[in-house]
């Protein structure tokens, strides 16, 4: 019996397992830690022991629980089965739960029930990984589910927040509607094909458009585009991730998300094989168009930090479901990639966030700044996190997002239909409004005077550190070394979702696919020809470095910092001397504040360049759009309600317009 | 060996010594000519050069709400980036990064000076430096669009059915069916870029962000001695740049066989482009606010952009 077979069920157990453990022996501080952290570990050790026969070698892994096996060609068990698309999401969750975890060991530390905190967050972890690996769309329903009450109860446990519980409350009610559509269609399809298993149903289903299966194709779909935070589904997801503690927002924002994107992905790539209809290309690229348009719009008037990393998860998500619905093989590998650096990223954002409202306790745009000097690490991990968001090369924002572009550009010249240059055109412009948006984040906490009542404030300790610059170092990673990357992770993960025979053959026997005949979704070659960014960035740092040592060795004797105790005066040799011009500082003479910081000028209260108010020229032109936008984001679960309903609605009708 | 000619390339030609000296020329060319405009002498044409070597000797001072590390490193890395996007822009026949060089990429790099200028300015402390970033932000959100319309319509047209996006195709391109400027669809797209480059490179009317007058220069507000040199240094190797594109994408189709003669021709038509979109603007015009210069950009050269965009798509 090969052991292997084994992990997949193994790694979600052990998460299980753990969370189980930790409340029965999770009292004291050291046993917890450990607990949670062997668990979390195993798990992912497990997994990581899954590379080579899933990735590298191309086999699918399946596991039947309890043995029980198909019989006559019906599925009737619940089986696991991994394949390159599930891995590498599974790998990525593992890694996002792997940092959390080490992160929540500094952030955490002193407050009130970790036993509980513990225990939820491996129950989230071992959903989202069952949820990547199991091979049975009820399963996935359950660990959807799971992820969605322990993520609610996560996000209440943020005492610090009075608003933290109606956070939770609004995140339960549009999950629930979001996984009710989702059950809805699973019952449909029960009703429909008498199995569950994908693997099976991806024979039966392809080609058999009737009224019934369209039905649960749009309510399946609906539901994983509420899982995804697609507009309008989004209101509630932003609540709860401003809210709840900054390793669970890191994990809600990063990493739950993708949970309705692989489904999304599974279900229209290789269940019912739905996504090379032109009407549902449409449709997810619109979606996706939309959501990233208004998701930068709205984090442009942000002026809480993780309220605005929140909306730009959205405006990410949207890239990532409009380049997976543009069914190109460049579409699906950049929306794969852009959805695991998208993790990275915001994960890291999430972590800086996390560390700046340890330190100060606010995350208030409006009352941070000048936070560089006092938490210069913190600064710098941000800046990468920033500058790989924005898609700046060489991190790995921008190999996604060049991808993405040139998918959907490509789809546009190939088929002719203008549509798609305005999808290309709307994402290259948003991408420099994300820019914007982290320029303001930038100045506002990091740079920009420093607070008097921050005055005092330290770096993160170094536990919190550790999983950033993890983080940092896998933005730069994933952005210079594409193409190992793609060729291990992303390119097995892509031909698995166009490719599904081996998936189904695995599952139900050699032969099973051929035998119902099951369509092979035409695939284009998988290479894309992309500057060599490692050359460019060796030479690049050779040439700065080299810049730098000029500038420096000429000026740097002759430069001076004048720190708040010299004196205006001295400056211009009147007042009382000391000036070093040795590089030195002096300290002599009253430090009139008026004159400590400029040269120049009077003294003006700090303008109304703060945090809010930084695109002033922006926002003036597009008032109108934001105080509609702004009155749509009332902060009532009612409203975000009959949004979702009013959209699924909508969605509805469209597949039954243009789908069958 | 590869890194050696790579290594040649960025330091040498096409990147920072002939960035530079054709920078020069183009800044001084411009404030010469816009002084004949205004029936001055003006200065002579090596003063930016002057000026340079002025600057760079006189005292540093850094303020002391300054974060100094991103305060010094903002003008190294403004001027390094733009030493380097030089490469990835074909001279003509001449392209030192060969084909996968392409217009996206361009357009990414071209940001990096932009926001080096931002983290400089920020980093100062100053609340000039704040309203100047501000605004700075702001016009290159204003920009963007229309720079990626056009970049689209010149795509689509080189193109057809095929995605090209590479620089070095669209000019071979150019070579076989004539410059681009040739075509009568891509006139507004063209007038649309020659109004992008002057917001790019920050003169007036579109110089909002550096608004001596008002502003004191904004995010340079604080900045003195050679960092201060670096930063005028890479405003004029921006000109060189932003006019090389436009030359590029434009007027790619001129092959004179030789690496040395193209580079001139490239360098005679770049002062030409100059004269035409900075000086000229320069000199006729008086200096927006910054909304009005959002709301132009994203209504009259969107429009011309978008016109050239529809037209090639039906072929035109």
């Amino acid at each position: 019996m090969n052991m292997i077979q084994h992990f997949p069920v193994l790694a979600v157990m052990t998460l299980f397992l753990g969370a189980f453990l930790i409340e029965i022996l999770g009292r004291n501080q050291i046993v917890r830690n450990a607990l949670a952290f062997a668990a979390v570990s195993i798990s992912m050790v497990l997994l990581i022991c899954l590379i080579r026969p899933v990735l590298l070698e191309g086999q699918v892994i399946s596991y039947w629980m309890g043995g029980w096996k198909p019989v006559a060609n019906y599925a009737i068990g619940i089986g696991y089965e991994v394949d390159a698309l599930g891995l590498t999401f599974a790998l990525l969750g593992i890694t996002a739960y792997w940092l959390s975890c080490v992160y929540s060991f500094g952030y955490m530390k002193g407050k009130q029930h970790l036993g509980h905190y513990y225990t939820l967050f491996l129950m989230l972890a071992g959903a989202s990984v069952g949820f990547f690996l199991t091979g049975d769309i009820f399963n996935m329903f359950i660990m959807m589910e799971i992820v969605t009450f322990s993520a609610v109860a996560l996000t209440a446990s943020n005492t610090e927040k009075t608003t933290a519980i109606e956070g939770a409350f609004k995140y339960l009610i549009n999950c629930s509607i979001g996984s009710s559509m989702t059950l809805a269609g699973i019952a449909l399809i029960y009703l429909n094909c008498h199995t569950l298993n994908l693997a099976q149903l991806a024979t039966i289903l392809p080609g058999n458009v009737n009224l019934t299966t369209l039905m649960a194709f749009a309510l399946i779909l609906i539901g994983f585009c509420v899982e995804s935070a697609m507009i309008p589904f989004h209101a509630s997801f932003v609540d709860a991730h401003t809210v709840a503690p900054s390793s669970v927002s890191m994990i809600l924002s990063g990493m739950v998300l993708k949970l309705g994107v692989y489904g999304l992905i599974r279900i229209s790539y290789i269940v019912f094989r739905a996504i090379d209809t032109s009407s549902l290309q449409i449709l997810l690229t619109a979606f996706g168009t939309v959501t990233m348009f208004i998701g930068v719009t709205m984090a442009l008037a942000q002026h809480d930090f993780k309220r605005l990393l929140a909306f730009h998860s959205v405006s990410q998500l949207g890239y990532i479901i409009a380049a997976a619905g543009l069914c190109t093989s460049l579409g699906l590998t950049g929306s794969l990639y852009h959805a695991i650096n998208h993790t990275l990223f915001k994960g890291l954002l999430f972590l800086c966030a996390g560390a700046v409202i340890h330190a100060t306790g606010t995350s208030d745009l409006d009352a941070l700044g000048g936070l560089s000097k006092r938490m210069p690490k913190t600064c710098i991990c941000f800046l990468i996190g920033a500058f790989s968001i924005s898609g700046l090369p060489p991190f790995n924002g921008f190999v996604s997002k060049w991808m993405i572009y040139q998918a959907a550009y490509a789809k546009a010249v190939t088929t002719g239909n203008f549509y798609y240059a305005v999808v290309t055109v709307t994402a290259l412009v948003v991408s420099v409004m994300t820019l914007a948006s982290f320029v303001k984040v930038l100045h506002s906490v990091f740079f920009g005077q420093l607070k008097k009542e921050h005055e005092s404030v330290h770096e993160a300790p170094g536990i919190m550190l550790f999983p950033m610059y993890i983080m940092s170092a896998l933005c730069v990673l994933t952005g210079i070394f594409y193409k190992a990357f793609s060729t291990v992770f992303i390119g097995p993960a892509v031909f698995a979702a166009f490719n599904n025979t081996t998936y189904i053959d695995s599952m139900m026997g050699e032969g099973y696919a051929e035998l119902f005949g099951v369509p092979a979704l035409a695939i284009d070659k998988l290479e894309f020809s992309y500057w060599n960014p490692f050359v460019w960035f060796v030479l690049f740092v050779i040439v700065f470095a080299a810049a730098c040592v000029v500038i420096f060795s000429s000026t740097g004797t002759r430069g001076r910092t004048l720190k708040s105790g010299g004196s205006y005066d001295s400056v211009y040799g009147t007042g009382d001397l000391s000036v070093d011009f040795m590089g030195r500082t002096y300290e002599t003479g009253d430090p009139e504040e008026k004159y400590a910081v400029f040269f120049s000028g009077e003294k003006a209260e700090y303008s109304h360049a703060g945090g809010s108010d930084l695109f002033w020229g922006f926002k003036y032109n597009w008032h109108k759009y934001y105080q509609f936008l702004q009155g749509l984001h009332s902060g009532s679960v009612n409203d975000y309600s009959a949004y979702a309903v009013i959209c699924i609605a909508v969605i509805c009708m469209f597949m039954f317009l243009f789908m069958r | 060996m590869i890194v050696l000619k790579y290594l040649f390339n960025a330091l040498i030609f096409p990147g920072a010594l002939f960035t530079i000296l054709a920078g020069f020329l183009l800044s001084g060319l411009d404030r010469k000519v816009i002084a004949r405009m205004q029936r001055r002498i003006g200065p002579p044409l090596a003063q930016p050069v002057y000026d340079f070597f002025k600057l760079a000797g006189k005292e540093n001072i850094v303020p002391a709400a300054a974060n100094v590390t991103a305060y010094k490193l903002a003008p190294v890395l403004s001027f390094v980036s733009l030493a380097f996007i030089m490469v990835f822009i074909p001279i003509f026949s001449f392209s030192a990064f060969s084909s996968k060089a392409d217009l996206i990429v361009i357009l990414y790099l071209i940001t990096i000076p932009g926001v080096a200028l931002i983290i400089g300015g920020s980093a100062s402390g100053s609340p000039y430096g704040a309203i100047g970033i501000s605004r700075e932000m702001v016009t290159m959100m204003s920009y963007e669009l229309p720079f990626v319309l056009v970049l689209l319509a010149v795509a689509k047209k080189a193109g057809g059915d095929q995605l090209v996006f590479s620089l070095k195709e669209i000019g071979e391109w150019q070579a076989v069916n004539g410059s681009m400027l040739l075509h009568w669809s891509m006139i507004p797209a063209a007038l649309a870029m020659l109004l992008v480059i002057p917001a790019e490179v920050g003169t007036q009317p579109f110089d909002v962000a550096e608004a001596e007058t008002e502003i004191c220069e904004g995010p340079l507000c604080e900045y003195s001695g050679a960092p201060l040199a670096v930063f005028k240094l890479s405003t004029c190797m921006k000109m060189f740049i932003m006019t090389g594109l436009f030359t590029a994408m434009f007027l790619g189709g001129i092959r004179t066989g030789f690496a040395g003669t193209d580079a001139i021709l490239f360098v005679l038509i770049c002062c030409v482009v100059t004269i035409l979109c900075i000086t000229t603007i320069h000199a006729i015009t008086a200096r927006l606010r910054i909304q009005h210069l959002f709301q132009f950009y994203w209504t009259y050269v969107t429009l011309l952009a978008l016109v050239s965009l529809v037209l090639v798509w039906f072929g035109l």
